[in-house]
């Protein structure tokens, strides 16, 4: 729109969009400023400075939920991975019958709300009398069903980006199945495979809806311990903790881009890669 | 298939048996008398038929319909104007605004949610604003209240219509907009006339996302509402953890799920649009 010399209206976005900026980020960046409060209420503009909330977030009372999320999300990222991947492998390579009823059990968890698959696995796990599997197993087995269809989509984008040609040209010239696989398919979707295991952690680690159903008091993730701490009112350890796991994914994510595109799997348009 | 098969059966097996064998048999639970938490072998609609003829339960499923549709209204008007600067900007900053317009999205909901209550708290940034600058008396209170939980969850899922309309916009062919300036539209016209009619695919799944995501959303509503403005999702969590009624959480359950298809049916509908934008994790 620029080329069109019509430069009022682009002023006049740019304005608009500094302000929905400012709606997107400003919640969180008064939740960190509000974590060096001084004061014991959840005040802002803070009242003085005090790293205390922070201390506190990194007691031991918050690093044993933190420390469970992420050995859950780890947990599920590779879980998610291992079946994603070959479940992707088989849908964009090969043919077989009752394929779409594959795809759409895939995408199913994506598509029903998180928190009817938390209330129907809770349920279906006491009928089958593995009540004790509540707390980690259970949260585990939630967590991969639905983290499962972000790393079969990343790594089914990746494969169908993929020209065919290689592998029958890896083949032609003599390498075994195997081989074609390890040598030329693999490093060519490791992307893909990067991608989804780094959104499966993500998904893990901020789940909600899910985790609230199939947490068990002593075996509960972190976003369930804030929210069961909440029920006793807003201290500013809450704004720590929630920017600890913030800066966590964050952090990861911001690793992995350096040697991943991941971000060209977020809004890279995928609909037109396919 | 021979070849292909454990690669397939391995993963079917697993959503088989913890994903559709666990979301059939929540609608078994859901016609059948519960004891508690045991439903027993008695087929039932009273569940339905007290969810339904109760006026405190369909008013927490209006409340529901109602917030989700501000919430895709709110999500689409606000990242419109985003999603179109984004796709047009020939900023060098291009690539980390957009990043920075996805970030949110590696945030938990409960995070995305605090932020809000630490604006509007009673001693919160809003009403410190109002009475530094004269406009109150005393502080107000917003919360608890439906229209807080509407922009808490608008702000939490933004990203999805940021992604949604950035992608309709990146489909389009951009010579479209030059070809209309070029013959004497003006910008505005360009836009009523070119851009959003051809981007309207993206606006409609950005908003039934939205709507989607947002009626089945439990953490928002239970840090900005309360008991007055209970939602499905927080009933459902009610019916479930506290007052141990499975049969009608699992009643408000299946209403829910109905509700989110029925609204991903519409998408469908719509020109099938809505898939594309949930590629990113929720």
């Amino acid at each position: 729109m620029r080329s069109g010399g019509a430069d009022g209206p682009w002023i006049a976005l740019r304005a608009v969009v500094a302000a929905v900026f400012a709606f997107a980020l400003g919640p969180i960046l008064i939740t960190a400023a509000v974590s060096f409060n001084g004061s014991a209420r959840s005040v802002f503009p803070p009242e003085g400075f005090s790293l205390r909330w922070w201390g506190e977030a990194f007691s031991a009372r918050w690093w044993e939920p933190m420390g469970f999320s992420l050995r859950l999300a780890a947990l599920t990222a590779l879980v998610s991975a291992a079946i994603g991947a070959p479940l992707a492998f088989a849908l964009v390579r090969r043919r077989f019958r009752g394929k779409a009823l594959v795809e759409a059990l895939v995408v199913g968890p994506l598509v029903l709300p998180t928190l009817v698959t938390g209330i129907a696995l809770l349920q279906f796990l006491h009928v089958l009398g593995l009540g004790a599997l509540v707390g980690f197993w259970g949260l585990l087995i939630g967590h991969v069903v639905i983290s499962l269809p972000f790393c079969v989509r990343t790594v089914a984008v990746s494969l169908r980006a993929m020209p065919p040609q290689l592998e029958a040209a890896a083949a032609s010239l003599g390498a075994p199945p195997h081989v074609v696989l390890r040598r030329v398919t693999f490093p060519v979707i490791s992307g893909g495979v990067f991608a989804g295991t780094a959104f499966a952690f993500v998904h893990s680690f901020t789940d909600v809806n899910l985790s609230l159903f199939l947490a068990s008091p002593g075996e509960r993730p972190v976003t369930v311990a804030i929210l069961a701490f909440l029920e006793f009112g807003f201290a500013p350890t809450l704004a720590a903790v929630s920017m600890l796991s913030l800066v966590i994914p964050l952090v990861l994510i911001a690793l992995l881009e350096r040697f991943v595109p991941i971000g060209d799997f977020l809004y890279a348009d995928p609909g037109r890669r396919r | 298939m021979p070849r292909g098969l454990p690669l397939v059966a391995l993963p079917c097996a697993f959503l088989l048996l913890c994903f559709a064998a666990p979301t059939a048999y929540l609608f078994s639970a859901s016609v059948l008398i519960a004891e508690g938490m045991i439903p027993q072998d008695q087929p039932t609609i009273d569940n339905f038929r007290l969810i339904l003829s109760s006026p405190l339960y369909r008013g927490v499923i209006l409340r529901t319909f109602v917030v989700g549709f501000f919430v895709g209204l709110l999500v689409v008007l606000l990242a419109y104007p985003l999603a179109y600067f984004l796709v047009r900007t020939r900023s060098r900053w291009k690539g980390a605004l957009i990043a920075l317009s996805l970030a949110p999205l590696l945030a938990s909901v409960i995070v995305r949610t605090y932020g809000w209550y630490v604006i509007l708290n009673q001693d919160g940034a809003l009403n410190s604003l109002l009475l530094w600058a004269g406009l109150v008396e005393r502080p107000l209170r917003f919360l608890p209240s439906t229209p807080a939980i509407i922009v808490g969850l608008a702000h939490a899922l933004l990203p999805y219509g940021v992604l949604s309309i950035m992608s309709a916009l990146n489909a389009m062919d951009p010579a479209l907009e030059r070809a209309a300036l070029s013959l004497g539209a003006s910008p505005a016209r360009t836009f009523w006339r070119v851009t959003l009619p051809l981007t309207l695919p993206g606006v409609a799944a950005g908003f039934i996302l939205a709507f989607a995501i947002a009626i089945g959303a439990y953490a928002t509503p239970a840090i900005l509402g309360g008991p007055a403005t209970e939602t499905m999702a927080t009933m459902i969590r009610n019916f479930m953890l506290v007052l141990l009624d499975w049969g009608l959480g699992s009643a408000m359950g299946v209403i829910l799920l109905a509700s989110a298809l029925a609204l991903l049916a519409v998408a469908g509908l719509l020109g099938g649009g809505a898939r594309r934008g949930t590629a990113a994790p929720a």
